[in-house]
Order: C-alpha cells, then sequence, then structure tokens
C-alpha cells in the first residue's frame, strides 16, 4: 500500500486546504494522474499520483486544512491487482458504518454498568484529553494513526474541519473595500448545532491577518490624503479610444507613479534596520492589491520603469483575471517594491488609512472619481472629475513633506498627462 | 445579606470524608476553590475505616502466615507458631489511625474545612450542616454527595454482627471462628474465605452462580487453589434458611434448586448488596435523577441532574470500588475548577487480595470472543517464572488476550504472586491502545513476576521462552 501525502510545497507553506479529489475510493488511477487538489495561502497545486494503482481509502474530507506530512488517501499499486484492492475498500466502508453505530464514548449509562460494552475508543489518555477540551466526540473520529488510532493530529484536523465548509455550503459576500484591508470577501457557515455563525480563520484570510499585523506593528505608518483632478486624463484616454486604444486609469497612475519614484526614490526602498541603512531599490515591481473572493491578493507587475503604458495596461488585467481564479504562480506574487489599490471601482470610498505592505516603504490607495464643482485659477466654478488618493508611508523612513512633494510630483503629471511624455523612455 | 440567617460561603461542599469526598476536596483546593468537607463519622470513610484497609490487614496477616512453611525451608525456624487475632485488631487499629491522621493532615495543610456533624440540603445553594446543638448553614457554589452506600443483608438472614457476620464485623472479630461458612462470590468473599483458611479456619464457599465472574482461566485455577486449600465450594446454591442459635450457624442450602444441603457452621458470613446513603439528605428537595437500583445518576464528569451538584462513589452505584471514587473525585473537583476531565472504567481494574491475589483488566477471554472476530490468548504459568521459583509462590499464571486481526491487547488477567502490583502495566497497556509488540519491544526487569507478563505477550505468538511448544499452540484459539 502506497500513501499519497501532503508533501512540502515550497515557500514556507505548511498547511493547505483540501479542496477537490479528481478521484473516488476504488477508481483506478495512472502514474502521475492528478489525484487532488489544495490550496495553499497562496495559490492552488494539483498533487499527483505517485504510481499506477487503485485508491484505497481518502482520509481527509474535502474543505478541510492539513498540515505538510498529513497523509490525503492510500493507494493500493499494481502488483497486487485491482479486484483485491476493490475488495478492501469495501471492507474498510463496512468497518467505518460499524463504528458509527456503536454507542458513544461518556455516557452516564457507564458509570452504571451495563451489559453492552461499547467499542473501544482507540485513543491514549493524552489525546482524548486533547479531545474533551475541545468539547469532541472521539467516536466521531476516524482514526488514521497505527491501526485506526485516533492520534493528536486527527483530532485537531477533526476540529478544523468541523468549523470548515465544503464548497457548496460556501455563501459569499463581498463587504468591504479592498484598500482598507477589511475582510474582502467572507465565507458564513450556519452550523446545525451552534447558534452562532462561524467564519473560518485561516487559509488567506490568516495569512493577510498574519501580514497586517506584522505590518502595522512594525511600520509607524503616516497616512496623507490629497486631491486630484483627473479631468484632463479622462479626456486623453477618450481621445486615445477613438484610435482604438484601450489604457485604462490605473496603468497612468502606476506609470507616473514610477516617474515620480525616480524623483523620490525613497519610496521605493526597504529599511534594513539590522546593518541600519536604507536600501533604495533601482527597480519598479509594482504590487496591485486585487479583491477576491477568498480575500486580498496582491499580484506584481515587475519593471514598470521599463514598460510602456500599454504592456502595463495588459499586464494588469492579465495578473487581475489570473488573481480573481487563484490561478497565480509564486513568481506572480512576490518581489513587490511599492503597492498600489485602486478601490475607485468599487465606489463609494473617499479616503483610507492603508496598511503598508510590508517591508516596502509606500502604499497609494486610489478612491472614487467624481465629478465636483471647482473653482479654478481664473476664479470661475467649474465641474471636475476629481480623484481622492490615500498615500501610507512609513515615517522611520521619509517625513511628511517628501511625502507631500512625491504626490504633488504624481497629481502635476495625471492633471496635465502630456508632461508625461517628456519623461518617457 | 439577609437578617436571621448568616450563611458561611463556600465555593465547594462536600459531604462524605471516604476517598472520593477528600481526594475531592484536596484536588478542588490545589486547584485553588474553597472547601467544606462535612463527615458524620471518620475521615475515611467505609474505605479506611471498615472495608479495604480492615480487610487488607487481614489478608497480609493471612499471606505472612502461608509464608511459615516457606521460611522454614529457607532455615528461618521458630520453636512454636502461634496467631492471636487480638492483637491483629491492635494491629488494624493502629494502621488505620495512623492513615486518618494522615489524611487529616493532609486536608489542613490543603487549607480544607472539617466539618464533623450531618449535612443536608437546605435548596439547590445552600447546605446546612447539624452538629449536637449547633447549627451552620453554607451556600455553595459546588456541592459534592459523596456519602457512599450501606450494607444490605438478604432478607432470609439477621445479622448479628458475632456469629452472622458482613464485609465490616467480619474483620472486627477477635477470635477465629471453628467453621466459617461464606456466602458470596464476591471479592470480598473470595478474600474472608482465603485469609480465615489461611489463619486455619475450616471454610466453605457457598456461590449462588455456577462459577466466579472472571476470566474462565482464572475460575479454573481460582477452583483448583480453593480446593488445595481444602475450601469446600458449593456451586448453584441458594441460601434458604441460616439458624443462629448463638452457638452454631445451620445454613441450609437449595443446591440447583434440586436437593436440599444443609451446613453446620461456627460462623456465617454474608456478601451484602449495597444500598444508596441518601436518606436524611434531604436530596428529595432537589430532584435528582436516580437508577433503577435508587443510586444517584451522574455522568462522565460525576454531575447529577443538577449540573452544580456533584456525586461521586457507592452512591452513584456501579462497582463499589473506592478506586472508581477516587477518580469520579478528582474529575468532579476540576471539573467545578473549569477544567474538561472525564472518568472513564472501561479499564477499571479488579483486584482481589485473595491467596493467592487475583488482578484483571479489560475484556476476559469471552467477552474478547464475542466482540472480536478472531481472538489471540497467550498463557503464561508462574511456575516457569524464576522469581515465583525464589519466594515459593509458584501458583497461578498471567494471561495477555489480544485481537489476532489487529494484534491488540484487549484484556490482561492474572492469579499470583506480585501481580496486583503488575496490573497496572495491563492497565497503561490497553489505556495506550498497544499491540503486542508495544508489550514486548520494553524490558523487563530480571528476576521478577514482570517477566511473567512478557512471556504471557509472547505467547500470544507462540514464542514465550520457558513454555513448552507444545503448551503454547494450543493457548492460540480463534
Amino acid at each position: 500500500m502506497l500513501e499519497v501525502k501532503l508533501h512540502d510545497i515550497g515557500e514556507g507553506m505548511t498547511e493547505a486546504v483540501v479542496i477537490h479529489y479528481f478521484v473516488k475510493k476504488g477508481d483506478d488511477v495512472k502514474a502521475d494522474q492528478p489525484l487532488v487538489e489544495v490550496q495553499t495561502d497562496k495559490m492552488v497545486a494539483e498533487i499527483p499520483s505517485p504510481a499506477a494503482g487503485t485508491v484505497l481509502d481518502i482520509f481527509v474530507p474535502e474543505g478541510q486544512t492539513i498540515a505538510v506530512g498529513t497523509t490525503l488517501l492510500s493507494l493500493q499499486t499494481e502488483a497486487v491487482g485491482h479486484e483485491q484492492a476493490k475488495e478492501q475498500a469495501a471492507v474498510t466502508v463496512e468497518a467505518e458504518v460499524e463504528i458509527e453505530s456503536e454507542p458513544v464514548i461518556g455516557e452516564p449509562a457507564r458509570t452504571n454498568e451495563s451489559k453492552t460494552k461499547p467499542q473501544r475508543i482507540l485513543a491514549s489518555p493524552y489525546t482524548r484529553k486533547i479531545a474533551r477540551e475541545h468539547g469532541i466526540d472521539l467516536s466521531l473520529i476516524q482514526g488514521t494513526g497505527p491501526a485506526g488510532r485516533i492520534t493528536d493530529e486527527d483530532v485537531y484536523r477533526y476540529l478544523q474541519g468541523q468549523q470548515a465548509p465544503t464548497q457548496q455550503e460556501q455563501a459569499t459576500q463581498l463587504v468591504a473595500p479592498a484598500a482598507e484591508r477589511e475582510p474582502a470577501s467572507v465565507t458564513v457557515t450556519k452550523e446545525e448545532t451552534k447558534e452562532e455563525m462561524i467564519i473560518p480563520f485561516r487559509g488567506r484570510r490568516k495569512q493577510i491577518a498574519k501580514k497586517m499585523t506584522q505590518s502595522l506593528f512594525t511600520i509607524p505608518h503616516c497616512t496623507h490624503f490629497e486631491e486630484i483632478d483627473v479631468t484632463e486624463l479622462i479626456a486623453l484616454r477618450e481621445e486615445l479610444k477613438e484610435h482604438n486604444v484601450n489604457i485604462s486609469a490605473t496603468a497612468f497612475f502606476i506609470k507616473a507613479l514610477s516617474l515620480a519614484l525616480k524623483q523620490f526614490p525613497i519610496f521605493n526602498a526597504k529599511l534594513d534596520e539590522e546593518n541600519e541603512c536604507i536600501r533604495l531599490e533601482k527597480e519598479h515591481h509594482f504590487g496591485i492589491a486585487v479583491d477576491t473572493e477568498e480575500g486580498l491578493i496582491v499580484p506584481v507587475i515587475k519593471n514598470i520603469e521599463k514598460k510602456s503604458l500599454r504592456q502595463i495596461h495588459e499586464e494588469a488585467k492579465a495578473l487581475t483575471k489570473k488573481a480573481m481564479e487563484n490561478q497565480l504562480s509564486l513568481a506572480e506574487m512576490t518581489g513587490g517594491t511599492f503597492t498600489i489599490s485602486n478601490v475607485g471601482p468599487l465606489g463609494g470610498s473617499i479616503g483610507a488609512t492603508p496598511i503598508i505592505n510590508y517591508p516596502e516603504v509606500a502604499l497609494v490607495a486610489f478612491h472614487k472619481t467624481k465629478k465636483r464643482p471647482v473653482v479654478l485659477e481664473n476664479d470661475e466654478i467649474a465641474v471636475r472629475s476629481m480623484m481622492n488618493l490615500s498615500m501610507s508611508f512609513d515615517h522611520r523612513v521619509a517625513d511628511g513633506a517628501t511625502a507631500v512633494a512625491f504626490t504633488n510630483y504624481f497629481a502635476k503629471r495625471i492633471e496635465n498627462p502630456k508632461l508625461m511624455l517628456m519623461e518617457l523612455i | 445579606m439577609v437578617v436571621g440567617e448568616l450563611a458561611h460561603e463556600r465555593d465547594v461542599v462536600i459531604i462524605g470524608a471516604g476517598p472520593g469526598g477528600y481526594h475531592a476536596a484536596i484536588r478542588a483546593a490545589q486547584l485553588g476553590l474553597t472547601v467544606t468537607l462535612v463527615e458524620k463519622e471518620e475521615l475515611g470513610g467505609v474505605c479506611l475505616n471498615k472495608g479495604c484497609i480492615p480487610s487488607k490487614v487481614f489478608a497480609h496477616a493471612a499471606q505472612s502466615m502461608t509464608s511459615v512453611q516457606h521460611m522454614n525451608d529457607m532455615g528461618i525456624e521458630w520453636a512454636h507458631v502461634a496467631f492471636h487475632p487480638g492483637k491483629l485488631q491492635q494491629y488494624k487499629t493502629k494502621v488505620m489511625s495512623q492513615l486518618r491522621q494522615g489524611v487529616e493532615a493532609l486536608c489542613k495543610a490543603n487549607k480544607i474545612e472539617v466539618m464533623k456533624g450531618t449535612a443536608f440540603f437546605l435548596a439547590e445553594n445552600r447546605i446546612g450542616v447539624e452538629k449536637g446543638d449547633a447549627f451552620d448553614v453554607y451556600r455553595f457554589r459546588y456541592a459534592m454527595i459523596a456519602t457512599g452506600a450501606s450494607l444490605v443483608s438478604p432478607a432470609s438472614i439477621h445479622v448479628d454482627h458475632k456469629r452472622v457476620l458482613n464485609a465490616y464485623s467480619i474483620y472486627g472479630l477477635e477470635e477465629l471462628p471453628e467453621h466459617l461458612v461464606v456466602y458470596g462470590s464476591d471479592y470480598i468473599a473470595l478474600e474472608v474465605a482465603t485469609s480465615f483458611r489461611a489463619f486455619g479456619v475450616n471454610v466453605s464457599l457457598i456461590l449462588e452462580a455456577d462459577d466466579f465472574a472472571f476470566d474462565s482461566s482464572i475460575n479454573r485455577e481460582l477452583q483448583r487453589l480453593l480446593k488445595k486449600m481444602k475450601v469446600k465450594v458449593y456451586k448453584n446454591s441458594r441460601l434458604i434458611k441460616a439458624a443462629n442459635d448463638g452457638e452454631q450457624v445451620t445454613v441450609s442450602l437449595s443446591v440447583k434448586e434440586q436437593e436440599t444441603v444443609t451446613i453446620e457452621g461456627s460462623h456465617l458470613f454474608v456478601s451484602c448488596r449495597l444500598q444508596a446513603n441518601i436518606e436524611e439528605l434531604g436530596i428529595e428537595r432537589l430532584d435528582l435523577e436516580r437508577t433503577e437500583e435508587g443510586f444517584i445518576r451522574v455522568d462522565a464528569q460525576s454531575r447529577t441532574t443538577l449540573p452544580h451538584i456533584f456525586a461521586v462513589g457507592d452512591v452513584t452505584g456501579g462497582p463499589a470500588l473506592a478506586v472508581k471514587a477516587i477518580k469520579q473525585g478528582k474529575v468532579a473537583a476540576e471539573t467545578m475548577a473549569g477544567k474538561q476531565s472525564e472518568a472513564d472504567t472501561t479499564f477499571l481494574p479488579t483486584i482481589v487480595h485473595s491467596i493467592p491475589p487475583i488482578a484483571s483488566v479489560g475484556l476476559t477471554e469471552e467477552e474478547a470472543k464475542d466482540q472480536y472476530k478472531d481472538v489471540r490468548i497467550g498463557q503464561f504459568p508462574l511456575t516457569g517464572n524464576g522469581y515465583a521459583s525464589i519466594i515459593g509462590q509458584k501458583d497461578g499464571f498471567i494471561k495477555v488476550i489480544s485481537d489476532a486481526d489487529s494484534e491488540m491487547v484487549l484484556g490482561v488477567h492474572m492469579m499470583g504472586a506480585g501481580t496486583i502490583e503488575l496490573i497496572s502495566s495491563g492497565v497503561i497497556g490497553l489505556e495506550m491502545v498497544g499491540r503486542e509488540e508495544d508489550w514486548k519491544f520494553p524490558l523487563y526487569p530480571h528476576p521478577s513476576i514482570n517477566e511473567g507478563l512478557l512471556e504471557a505477550v509472547e505467547a500470544l505468538g507462540a514464542e514465550a521462552i520457558h513454555l513448552l511448544p507444545l503448551k503454547q499452540k494450543g493457548a492460540v484459539s480463534s
């Protein structure tokens, strides 16, 4: 018999959620055939079959979070023969049914002598204590330890599974803009046994929490707000559309920010406290906050400083799509030097205090563009398209005046997009 | 505060200072609760004052008597050997009083308030304690009923505690009976029968059932040894009448409901059933759920149907063993302190301080065959154990039962010298869900009776060294 385990998928990931099995008990599988799909905090992966054979048993139900090293399923390899394996699988099924019908442990009847002795619970007293402390009935757990023993792991796994929804049960709901780094989506599961609603705190949600906490507890944040007139930019985009060129506002923002960073490289830097220095990054790798059902994720467009507006536009579009489909590779999610978050399309937001994507130095959020009456230089009142931005920066690294100078530089280029031409390489 | 009634505030009030009660009191105090322990008689309860301790003083003395011949064999000789039951009583009293003082000191050191008096519930949160003319009221967060149970003699028998005795009065005898008729098959009856026989008393043992209630191998060995000891055993026998004229007790038996047999004895010992001590507790006010036999019903945390009132030990029914009361008491105290605790008696060891002693835990061979498809038996006689030869106690055996399929050990049954101490290994092995290799792998001290356990486990796979191949193959059954 061959056990298929969740192996180390790199990047320090220690756990994954079982999303979907491509096979079921008794199925014949070929070598390298995908057996199961798992999702880590960052990506989705398929685990292929290490050998040809028959699926004997599946140990971890879909929706559960498991640690690296956990056995997912067992295979009867070909040498033994399919029929025997299928028989064994069938026997296991029967055994499970028997276990389920056994009396529950800890019934008062046990202290008063009863004639029918309950089937033994295969768990050591220590494991039983863990179960008690979490209010788990061990008779409901199928052990994965030696000879079906219930291990500590099994109890923890059951505990997580109990709170984890299966895919079908998931009901998703969009509640908050990503720039505020509130839960971008909330998965709500109603448990039959409990009154309260439970949202699993694991996977990406947990990863987000970890990063946010690390950032906010490390970086003294300072956020300043700016108002930018984007009327000219809108006009330029309309003009381009007439030539069948569609470039998103975000692409212009990214390019303009990159130009500003050339003047103010302090915001494209990393603080190296250990070596008492600030490292200015030459390359502009922009993280773009994307709101997905599973929560916030930040794909990275590399080398903005070398890319055209069109390239930036196309790449941003492609990465966002991948992010929505959980198809991002590790390389596409790492290496950022600066982050933007465009919450304008979500509507409603006029300002925020974004949390910096640690260990970067700054982050800019763009809010909704609205038509507003504006007093022009000549004291006339005109209707202009105005957009607010919020910029958070690491106050250890830079000061408010520099940040204002930075956004001024940026604003000038957005308000007069033609100016950008002067600087494009 | 209500005028006219000054109630003492306590986290826990425990009624009854037997093993269940005092273990609970100390554990609760260890966990930071304020505890009042109320006892109307003596600290230590039946266990220390009437049951376990007195009976084991006798069993120990009896065992010592049996070793006299062995000592002679080793060259330790006396001109004259005599046994004075009166002196044993003094020894018993001394042991009991030492142990009681120990409990008292522990309670004091743990800052437990010990109240001598009679307690009863005034309401769901108040207990009154009466001591002579004094009356105190305690308001509690948690209460525990640890009042134990009392012996109830069969209706046909009048226990006068002189010639007709029960489990308490038998160990108060200052003189040895001439012919003791023992009516019962529980562990107390067996201890009485073998202890008094060792003192030289003629013993007849009457069983209502057709056999003892142990694993079949123990039943067989026990019967052989009783015969060797010259204890006459009557099976399938029901006592119809016990006539006590103050000099002699004439016992009439109906054997297999067919013939009537009369036994002339000087004394009769009767095993009794137990009845929960709940009279005068005022619990009818609380409406606690009771079992069919009238015991207080509790869950695995020893909670009654009122979640802040607990009950432990004999008052809750089930096996009337101190080990159960002690566990329940600790679990209840831990539960009161907010811990997740549980009492599970699946692997409650059964021990009999008979001669030789019996110790057993887990499934018997019969139960195992009932629940598992293929069962393996490994049995090792102590005649094959070196240390048993050294100490001259070669009677008995160690038997281990396992599931052939998973190799999980299901039960351990022992009889012979040292087995009561050894059974803890069995309990731990079973609790740890040990399989045969888990039991075979460890090192067992040599020379000692422990090795008998190893060889019994090895015999499961016909690998015991000090056992003939033939015997081992015969032991495998399915």
